[in-house]
């Protein structure tokens, strides 16, 4: 074979190399060479070189159905060890994961109780307990007595406050400066929620701090970089909050980014330790 | 706000997500699964040359991810690891060939019907191009898409296949030529 002669066969032995990219100068100035001149080779590597480019583009397909609820159903089954864990794996429980799993549970049980009230808060309508009419006013059965007029909370506590309850009724709140009330319940309900999110943050924080230490390098990274993100979202949403304090809107939003927070330093603190 | 939610979610990725599923949070595996479904069906189905194997295959792959997550450690992009380990099911999936095969073979008229309709808005060429793929020799098709559809190089799919690179070069050129016959028909 030579440079200025090859022939088909040869032609057909350099092609696949020659598709790579991965022939040597010489080599390859002669398949051009041959290509210029072979109307059949020509067309063979013109075609394999369009299969190549179109199976590159070749779009994603999608499946005929949703197949997450088997898969959901499979990764569900509980899976029970059949042999117990090697001693090394037993061994593994130092302090600090004492120390994380207590701080999980606080910081899991205050975050639930400020989420349940604010819950029971908001889907009940605000109302104002007050003490039922009692015999003295002459009702035989007091709680169904329907009140003549809705009553404050404040109109019923004057000269009743030494009367002893016997049935205990709801009546509703004046609507008058109701949109007052509301923002500084709201304002009150957002300044406790931060305050204990706040607290576990902190907390978790402190764990993040020493495990970081027994974590890869780069994992460190990637959760620094992270909690940078969520740290600017919590404080776009504290700003707009701090223009439209009442938007129940915004105050999920930032309930939503320091869940996230929370959850990102849980997650750290259980990161097993890289070896 | 809600762009805020969004914005942070898109300028995480898939990171958190991945953290969040590895610690067994199962939303937040669902969430992966949405983002990466067709990518790694498309893996599964064209590899295997079926749609319902590949259908199946999926659902292998995102509970072995499932199983894996917690070893995964972010040295390269969680999708590259995911892709990875959907190549490493389908070509383990043929130790259990007979048992799967024994699952789909009442189905493969349905199968036909169901490539025939998944084909039918993509340009005529692709048409051509999926369904001739899909009729290549079980190993010369496996590397034709870990090489000309998924971009693998000969020598990863060597690793993976236990076969030699050259070997796979060889592979490549015969489903090339294959295909090309089988287009010009």
């Amino acid at each position: 074979m030579t440079n200025s002669n090859m022939t088909c066969e040869e032609f057909d032995a350099a092609l696949p190399d020659y598709l790579e990219g991965t022939l040597d100068e010489s080599l390859r100035a002669a398949v051009q060479k041959h290509l210029s001149e072979c109307v059949r080779c020509a067309s063979l590597a013109r075609d394999l070189e369009k299969i190549r480019k179109d199976a590159a583009a070749l779009p994603d397909m999608a499946p005929s159905r949703d197949l997450w609820q088997g898969i959901e159903a499979r990764i569900a089954a509980p899976v029970i060890p059949l042999a117990a864990r090697p001693e090394r794996q037993r061994r593994f429980a130092p302090a600090w994961m004492g120390v994380a799993a207590a701080a999980l549970i606080v910081s899991t049980a205050g975050i639930t109780y400020v989420l349940t009230a604010r819950s029971l808060d908001r889907s009940s309508p605000r109302v104002a307990v007050v003490p039922a009419a009692t015999q003295t006013r002459g009702d035989s059965d007091s709680s169904t007595a329907e009140p003549s007029a809705p009553q404050t909370a404040a109109e019923v506590g004057k000269g009743n406050s030494r009367q002893a309850p016997a049935v205990s009724r709801v009546v509703k709140a004046e609507p008058t400066g109701r949109d007052a009330i509301d923002a500084r319940f709201a304002a009150q309900d957002q300044e406790h929620s931060e305050y204990v999110y706040g607290k576990e943050i902190e907390k978790l924080q402190q764990i993040m701090a020493t495990r970081k230490t027994q974590l890869d390098s780069s994992t460190v990274a990637i959760i620094e970089r992270n909690l940078q993100i969520i740290d600017a979202a919590i404080a776009q949403s504290k700003a707009a909050l701090a223009r439209d304090p009442r938007s129940r809107l915004l105050s999920g939003q930032l309930t939503h980014a320091l869940d996230k927070k929370v959850e990102l330093l849980r997650t750290v603190a259980l990161l097993p330790a890289s070896t | 706000m809600a762009a805020v939610s969004n914005a942070v979610r898109v300028a995480m990725g898939d990171s958190a997500d991945v953290a969040l599923a590895a610690a067994g949070d199962r939303l937040a595996f669902e969430r992966l699964y949405r983002m990466h479904a067709n990518r790694v069906f498309s893996i599964c189905a064209r590899m295997s040359g079926s749609r319902v194997k590949g259908e199946e295959l999926t659902q292998d792959v995102f509970v072995r991810t499932w199983e894996k997550l917690p070893q995964f450690r972010g040295e390269s992009a969680f999708s590259t690891w995911l892709h990875r380990l959907a190549v490493n099911v389908v070509l383990n999936a043929r130790k259990t060939e007979g048992k799967l095969a024994s699952r789909t073979e009442q189905s493969d008229v349905e199968d036909d019907r169901r490539d025939e309709m998944a084909r039918a808005p993509l340009h005529i060429e692709r048409m051509d191009l999926a369904a001739a793929i899909s009729k290549l020799p079980e190993g010369a098709r496996k590397i034709f898409v870990l090489h000309d559809v998924e971009g693998y190089k000969h020598e990863e799919i060597a690793e993976m296949m236990g076969i030699t690179s050259g070997g796979s070069k060889a592979q490549l050129h015969r489903a090339r030529l294959l295909l090309r016959e089988a287009l010009e028909r």
